[in-house]
C-alpha cells in the first residue's frame, strides 16, 4: 500500500507560526526574531537598546535559552515584559514554545515583541516562529568566515548585524573577506556595523527597528526561504 | 543538530497518515541541501522514538535535494556547487531566490495493508477524533 503525503515535516510548527503571526497581526505588534551564535552579543545588544526604545514603545521580550533565566533577568531590568523559556536540551525555539511565551505577554498593549532565540546560527532558522523579519547578528571575534558557513541565515535575514566592532583592531578579522562571502550570497543584503558594548552605530541599528515597527513595516511578509 | 526535533515532528506526523492497523515499512523523506539535516542522527533519532513501538521496523529512505536558486536579476536558474556561493553564473548578479533545497518533506509511506481493510480506510486521527 502506497500513501502519498507529500508535506513539510515541520507543517504543524508552521500552522503555530501562522497563528502566532496573526495574533500579532491582530493587535498591530511587530515582530522579529534575533539568531546569532551563543555569546555574539543578542542579549547585550539588546540591553544597549532598550532604553532607547522604551521612552515612547512597549516592547516585549521572548529570550530563549537550553538552560538558566540570565538573560531574563538582565533584560528585566531595561523592560517589564520579559518572559524566559527554557528549552531544556533543544537548541532552538518552536512555535509552540513562542505561542505559551506570548501567554505570559501582554501582547495587546505591545508595540514590538523581541524572540531573542537560543544561542545557535544552523537550527533556529529552520523553525518559523511567526515574526515579521529575522535578524541575524555575527560578531568580530568569530571570525569572518561566518556567513559563507552559514548561508541560510544569510538568506533568511532582513538585515544582518556585525558585532564588536570595537574588537576590530585586536583580533584577526578579515572585513573584506567578511563582506565579500555575504556578497556572494545576497548582494543586497542589509548589513549594520557595531558595537554593542560601546555603543557605536547602535543608532542605526534603532532607526532599523524603528523603520521596521512603523505601520507600513507591520505587512511584510514573512517569507521563508 | 535539530535532528531530534525532525524526528520528532515526523513520528508525530507518521502517525496521522498511516491508516490504522496498517503495518508501516518504509517511510520516505526527502531533504533539502540548505537544512543542515543529517541523516545519520535523525535515522538515531528515529529508530530511538520508534524502537519497541509498532513502527520500529519501518526504514528511512531518505533522498537529497539539490539546490537550485533563481536569479532575481535576469531568471536564469541554477545549481550552485556550493551553497555559500549564489552569484549567477548568467549575469553575476547575487540576488538568489530559492526554488529547491529548503525544507524536509515526508514525501510517501509505504506499508502493509491489513486483511479485509479497504482503500481510504480513516488514520488514526481521525479515527480517535470519529470517537
Amino acid at each position: 500500500m502506497d500513501i502519498p503525503v507529500v508535506e513539510n515535516v515541520l507543517k504543524l510548527n508552521d500552522e503555530i507560526a501562522a497563528e502566532n503571526r496573526e495574533r500579532l497581526r491582530a493587535h498591530n505588534v511587530a515582530c522579529f526574531n534575533l539568531i546569532g551564535s551563543p555569546g555574539s552579543g543578542k542579549t547585550t545588544l539588546l540591553e544597549r537598546t532598550l532604553p532607547l526604545l522604551t521612552a515612547d514603545l512597549r516592547v516585549g521580550i521572548i529570550t530563549g535559552d537550553i538552560a538558566t533565566t540570565r538573560d531574563a533577568q538582565r533584560l528585566a531590568a531595561h523592560c517589564p515584559h520579559v518572559t524566559q523559556i527554557n528549552t531544556g536540551g533543544s537548541c532552538h525555539l518552536d512555535a509552540n514554545q513562542v505561542k505559551q511565551g506570548m501567554r505570559n505577554l501582554p501582547i495587546p498593549k505591545l508595540d514590538l515583541l523581541i524572540i531573542e532565540n537560543v544561542g545557535n546560527l544552523i537550527c533556529p532558522v529552520s523553525f518559523d516562529l511567526g515574526q515579521g523579519a529575522t535578524v541575524g547578528i555575527f560578531s568580530v571575534p568569530e571570525g569572518a568566515d561566518k556567513p559563507a558557513k552559514h548561508p541560510r541565515i544569510v538568506l533568511e535575514a532582513s538585515l544582518l548585524v556585525l558585532n564588536k566592532t570595537d574588537l576590530l583592531p585586536h583580533v584577526p578579522f578579515d572585513r573584506e573577506v567578511f563582506l565579500a562571502d555575504l556578497h556572494a550570497l545576497r548582494e543586497d543584503v542589509p548589513l549594520v556595523e557595531l558595537s554593542a558594548h560601546t555603543g557605536e552605530g547602535i543608532e542605526t541599528w534603532t532607526e532599523w527597528v524603528r523603520g521596521f515597527i512603523a505601520p507600513g513595516a507591520l505587512a511584510r511578509e514573512h517569507t521563508a526561504v | 543538530m535539530h535532528e531530534g526535533a525532525i524526528a520528532e515532528a515526523l513520528v508525530e506526523q507518521v502517525r496521522r497518515w498511516l491508516p490504522a492497523d496498517a503495518v508501516l515499512r518504509r517511510v520516505h523523506l526527502e531533504i533539502g541541501r540548505l537544512e543542515h539535516v543529517e541523516p545519520s542522527p535523525l535515522r538515531l533519532h528515529w529508530t530511538a522514538l520508534t524502537l519497541d513501538t509498532d513502527l520500529g521496523d519501518a526504514e528511512l529512505v531518505i533522498e537529497h535535494v539539490p539546490l537550485v536558486v533563481r536569479c532575481g536579476a535576469c531568471g536564469h536558474e541554477h545549481e550552485p556547487d556550493e551553497p555559500s556561493y549564489l552569484i549567477c553564473p548568467e549575469c553575476g548578479s547575487a540576488r538568489p531566490e530559492v526554488i529547491r533545497g529548503a525544507g524536509v518533506v515526508l514525501r510517501r509511506l509505504e506499508a502493509d495493508q491489513p486483511e479485509g481493510d479497504p482503500d481510504g480506510h480513516p488514520g488514526r486521527r481521525e479515527r480517535a477524533q470519529a470517537q
